[in-house]
């Protein structure tokens, strides 16, 4: 499904030139589960960036899904974000002014495609929000909120999610019931990349990668 | 969810901001609906006066053209006074179709403690001067007849077959007519034979003015420049020499009053494009999500620039309903700045002007909308993410 073959990332922040990859070389198959584990620094969310097609990267090679990805211009990477990868972020970022459907429904709007009021309903129900459907985001716990976001992150029926710390912001509790929905959704077959500091849970993701200093230390 | 229920959404999640931005644009372009309105029904006030007035020209006096235009308009007083003699040199000129000396003055009322106005006129000549006039009743007959103004009538309950005294003159005038309302001036006079008046103000060769009409109104030029040759002392006006001493005269207070609506509109936009500036600064990671999850950099400013658009469009809007609901005031308003109005209501809604004037606020918005749109589809996803 993904692979990266000598991928370095090079940016300037102030005077300074930092290397964020330093030749990273992975292979992701269909299905898998993996989480992504290193310190602060370590380049793990430049890796999910570049996954993500957010990012260009400065040298090597990244197929997706059988396309090469380090050649496409922005208007081919914004179908790859519409169409193959749901994202899943820390901080959720649902619009406040929108209800649980709508927000749900949001990337529909930029795929220009649009799903029947029974299917967004199923996912809400998937992550086991039927009864919040109409509520705004200030309704909701964190743990609801993150619920939300990954429903989102499903709607455009995508074959990859990538999850950037998604239990950084929830207590344990609300930690496990996250993981699970992304176990659940393993199951169903999508491809999970999930950047985490939470070492409990990487742990029980199926293949746990990291970093340090920009290079694969343990796969 | 279109993208517009999304932009509108957008903007109902900071109502305070979009409120009070709706009400700078709101005011601007009830400002410039009202002005716009108020020149164009000024314009087609004086033409229409003017053409009520059923002359050519008038011979008045020498004296400035604002109190001729009053004078011609509204029978203003001008204690000035041409002599009857002049009716006579105009009536021995070629092409004369009609020669009407006016006598335009105050008559103390002390039984009502006021002032009536009279304006005394060749009343045989009434339907060639004011053609627009509608008379309940019908035109003196005799020196002691008059007819009387709408608002006159109204005040003091007259109606035909009344009486009016001034005892203070010794005179008694029966009523043998009533105007109906003109929206004008001419409601407020009483009307007699030019002779009567003469007699009542001891000016028995006296005129205010002396309007003429051309049998060929081809002929007008020629005849103003032999009358004037021949002559001395008075002043010709024509009526288009009116019109456009009118139009001069006003010109100043409409440059100002289209200025200042400009300003307000410059200033209304400026606060449109600061409000979505701020609204994209406070977006920016929530713009960012957007990107990540299938925005497109068109796609966000399609968005931006609808929350524009629908924010001058919804002002545009209200500001024309504004301007509607409170013309009248806007109208007393703008009259105290112009130097002559002309009478009747003039802010009268004009479809073709309230869209233009949406229109343009629109335009505004789209132009107010560009930079900021254009500067969130510069934000990059990554802020997102990055958290």
């Amino acid at each position: 499904m993904i692979e990266l073959r000598g991928v370095e990332k090079t940016y300037i922040r102030g005077a300074e030139q930092v290397h964020a990859l330093k030749g990273i070389t992975l292979s992701i198959a269909r299905g898998e589960f993996v989480s992504v584990m290193g310190p602060s620094g370590s380049g793990k969310t430049t890796m999910l960036h570049i996954l993500g097609c957010l990012d260009n990267i400065t040298s090597g090679e990244i197929t997706i899904d059988g396309m090469s990805a380090s050649s496409l211009q922005e208007p081919q990477l914004v179908e790859i974000r519409r169409k193959k990868i749901g994202f899943v972020f820390q901080q959720f970022y649902l619009i406040p002014g929108l209800s649980v459907f709508d927000n749900v429904s949001l990337p529909l709007l930029f795929a220009h495609e649009k799903k029947n009021h029974a299917y967004i309903q199923s996912l809400i129900e998937l992550v086991g929000l039927n009864h919040a459907a109409k509520r705004k985001p200030h309704q909701l716990s964190g743990g609801e909120m993150q619920r939300v976001a990954i429903a989102r992150a499903l709607v455009n029926n995508p074959k990859l999610i990538l999850a950037d710390e998604p239990t950084g912001n929830l207590d344990s509790e609300n930690s496990d019931m996250i993981y699970a929905l992304f176990a659940d959704l393993h199951k169903r077959g999508l491809t999970i990349i999930m950047v985490t500091h939470n070492s409990e849970l990487a742990a029980r993701a199926e293949r746990v990668v990291r970093l340090k200093d920009g290079l694969i230390v343990r796969d | 969810m279109p993208f517009l229920t999304f932009a509108f959404r957008n903007l109902l999640r900071h109502k305070v901001r979009s409120f009070l931005t709706l009400v700078g644009i709101t005011a601007s372009v009830a400002v410039l609906f009202s002005i716009l309105s108020f020149n164009k029904g000024f314009e087609k006030g004086i033409v229409k006066e003017l053409d009520q007035t059923g002359i050519h020209f008038m011979v008045v006096p020498s004296g400035c053209a604002h109190e001729v235009a009053s004078l011609v308009l509204h029978g203003a007083i001008i204690p000035k006074y041409l002599s009857v003699d002049v009716v006579s040199r105009i009536r021995q000129l070629d092409d004369i179709e009609l020669v009407s000396p006016i006598l335009v003055a105050q008559l103390p009322n002390p039984a009502k403690d006021r002032v009536d106005l009279v304006y005394g006129m060749d009343l045989k000549h009434a339907r060639q001067m004011k053609p627009s006039w509608i008379i309940d009743g019908s035109l003196p007959a005799r020196d002691d007849e008059v007819i009387v103004g709408a608002e006159i009538a109204a005040h003091d309950r007259l109606k035909p077959g009344d009486m009016i005294s001034y005892p203070n003159k010794s005179r008694s005038f029966r009523v043998t007519g009533i105007l109906q309302k003109t929206g004008g001036q001419d409601d407020a006079f009483i009307y007699m034979p030019v002779k009567t008046a003469q007699l009542l103000f001891n000016k028995p060769d006296g005129a205010t003015a002396i309007g003429v009409r051309v049998a060929k109104p081809d002929r007008i030029n020629a005849v103003t420049e032999e009358l004037s040759a021949q002559v001395p002392g008075i002043q010709i006006v024509t009526m288009g020499q009116v019109l456009s001493s009118l139009m001069s005269l006003a010109a100043s207070a409409k440059v100002m009053s289209i200025s200042l609506a400009i300003i307000a509109i410059f200033i209304s936009t400026v606060g449109v494009m600061n409000a979505i500036l701020m609204a994209i600064f406070e977006r920016s990671q929530e713009i960012g999500m957007m990107r990540a999850v299938g925005a497109s950099r068109l796609d966000i400013f399609r968005i931006i620039l609808k929350e524009t658009i629908l924010l001058t469009a919804a002002g545009g809007c209200a500001g024309v309903l504004l301007a509607n609901i409170g013309s009248h005031g806007i109208e007393l308003l703008l009259r105290k700045s112009m130097p002559y109005a002309p009478s009747g209501n003039m802010i009268v809604f004009d479809p073709f002007l309230a869209a233009g004037c949406v229109g343009f606020s629109v335009l505004l918005g789209f132009l107010a909308g560009v930079f900021p749109a254009w500067k969130a589809t510069k934000i990059s996803p990554i802020e997102a993410i990055k958290g």
